[in-house]
């Protein structure tokens, strides 16, 4: 009984320098957020002590903060579902590929995700820009007769989106197929299915959990996106992300940031544990 | 089944085969083309992004080194992410062998608050730090918000998840009956994890600090709140140019980002599983 008391409490000592750290450095901010955005913004008094919905109310009902939800939430399953469909027979052909092969296609695609978004977009700015990449093919081959405005469109954003979010939708689609038995690939050939009946009736059910848990991380991402939209949307094309920032440091609408902050959170946060529980279900199934 | 069907299928596949192919090329250039388009800008020679560019040039690489904003933002970002990793795996190696090794009630909520930093977007965490510290800065007058002390304990919270979780990953397959017959000879247990144990989660060690440099290096949206005059890392730094304009001194300082970030993770490939790690 006592040996047990202390090995907890070694434990409990081992925990607290970590546990100290995160419950100081996020959640009692988050806490203070979450009663912030219960607050009300009084115009050139800032913050009046309050306990209202009234912020995400707006949210909801202000036809401009619908506007940017509806965006966001557009663009988030737009991109998403471009990232499954282009990023499947990426991962199969990883998951297939020989040793040698494999820790280098993986370098290949985990080097952009650790570059950082503002790095990427600089890249997407030379090969969208009026005298960029795009326009000068274009251009060349008689297409267009003038440089088209490709920056600071829904479809740059989307362009952009689409590269950041396919590094982990192949990574996580990658290592389900890696679990999946060949033998029931090669069972489906050896009875005579097609290649494409094989795919559907056997490879795509088996890696199910993995596509929607890669679509899941996607959505999450893409709600979540700032740096892309800001670069390659301009000032004038408004994400949640980037209007959470406009609202907390330019504005000084503390409530109203919250209230949008913590409105990202919860679709986050409910997302993820569906992410989690159909993982979770698929080890428990293999 | 005839042979004919077989024969008769041949070129179809043969085809699909290789349309399946290029279409992996393609989506992997896809993914790619953004970082080998920056390198390319960094060469060119004009002082504005033309393409065809007019020629080729090294010199932007001085330039780039002689604007004070992005190498106080390279120096910057160097240290809050040497600091924040170190102080990132002083915390989380204790609290990785609590949770690889203990069995205790709460054990399951803990790990999950831990790994919370990788859960909450990145922008709620960075708003949320910058209110919090500016609301302690009013209760107590310490000058906390824009200090570097907001930046560096942000950042450490960063990296908390991904030094739990490949840190336990290792600890979870040491072999036990080794730190046994130490322990049987007589050491000490803290001077069995110190020299039995961490010797053999090194991997798992280099590893944590490696991800957590990197995640902390390329941080955005949590920096973006805590930056302040003279204190701003290299990616804020970055996206306050692109803001403005892209030439190819921007591009050329991305490419040390790249060249910095790449070096990393090759190193750690040789050690470690990278398919398993992200």
């Amino acid at each position: 009984m006592s040996a047990a008391t202390t090995e907890q409490r070694r434990f409990a000592t081992l925990l607290a320098p970590a546990t100290v750290i995160v419950v100081a450095g996020l959640v009692l901010p988050l806490l203070l957020m979450a009663r912030y955005s219960l607050n009300r913004f009084e115009p050139g008094q800032f913050m009046v002590e309050a306990l209202t919905f009234g912020n995400y109310v707006k949210i909801i009902s202000d036809p401009y903060y619908r506007r940017i939800a509806v965006t966001t939430v557009t663009m988030a399953f737009t991109a998403t579902a471009i990232c499954l469909v282009v990023g499947f027979p990426v991962a199969s052909a990883i998951a297939r590929a020989p040793a040698r092969w494999k820790t280098a296609l993986l370098l290949l695609v985990i080097l952009p995700l650790f570059v950082g978004n503002a790095v990427r977009a600089a890249g997407w700015m030379v090969a969208l820009g009026q005298k960029g990449l795009l326009n000068w093919i274009l251009l060349r081959l008689g297409i267009v007769s003038e440089p088209a405005a490709f920056m600071y469109t829904w479809g740059a954003v989307c362009a952009g989106i689409v590269s950041v979010n396919l590094p982990y939708v192949v990574l996580t689609l990658q290592s389900v197929l890696e679990g999946t038995e060949k033998s029931a690939v090669d069972a489906a050939q050896s009875l005579g299915a097609t290649p494409f009946t094989t795919w559907r009736l056997v490879t795509l059910p088996l890696a199910m959990p993995g596509v929607v848990a890669a679509g899941l991380l996607s959505f999450i991402l893409a709600m979540n996106a700032y740096a892309t939209p800001v670069l390659l949307g301009g000032p004038t094309f408004q994400m949640m992300a980037p209007s959470v920032a406009d609202q907390v440091l330019q504005q000084s609408n503390w409530p109203l940031g919250a209230a949008l902050a913590f409105t990202l959170t919860a679709i986050t946060l409910i997302l993820t544990a569906t992410v989690s529980f159909t993982l979770a279900r698929t080890h428990a199934g293999a | 089944m005839s042979g004919e069907t077989i024969l008769g299928r041949r070129p179809v596949e043969i085809l699909a085969r290789a349309a399946l192919r290029a279409a992996t090329a393609l989506v992997l250039a896809y993914i790619a083309m953004p970082l080998a388009l920056v390198v390319w800008l960094s060469f060119m020679a004009g002082e504005i992004m033309v393409v065809p560019p007019e020629g080729y040039s090294l010199r932007w690489y001085g330039v780039a080194w002689n604007q004070d904003q992005l190498r106080s933002g390279f120096v910057t970002s160097l240290w809050v992410a040497a600091v924040a990793t170190t102080l990132g795996l002083l915390v989380t190696v204790p609290a990785s062998f609590a949770l690889a090794r203990g069995r205790f009630p709460g054990r399951e909520a803990v790990l999950q608050l831990l790994m919370s930093p990788l859960i909450v977007p990145g922008i709620v965490i960075g708003a949320s730090i910058y209110v919090f510290l500016v609301q302690v800065e009013i209760e107590t007058g310490l000058p906390l918000a824009g200090s570097a002390w907001g930046i560096v304990v942000a950042h450490l919270l960063l990296t908390v998840p991904w030094c739990v979780r490949l840190v336990t990953a290792n600890l979870v397959g040491v072999n036990r009956s080794v730190e046994e017959a130490a322990l049987s000879l007589g050491a000490s247990p803290l001077v069995t994890a110190l020299t039995v144990t961490l010797p053999m989660i090194w991997p798992g060690l280099v590893a944590a600090a490696v991800f957590g440099f990197v995640v902390s290096f390329g941080n955005i949206e949590v920096s973006l709140f805590l930056v302040a005059p003279g204190q701003t890392t290299l990616p804020i730094a970055i996206l306050q140019y692109l803001q403005w304009k892209i030439d190819p001194t921007i591009a050329a300082v991305s490419v040390a980002q790249i060249v910095l970030i790449g070096a990393a993770l090759v190193a750690t490939s040789r050690i470690t599983n990278l398919g398993k790690v992200v």
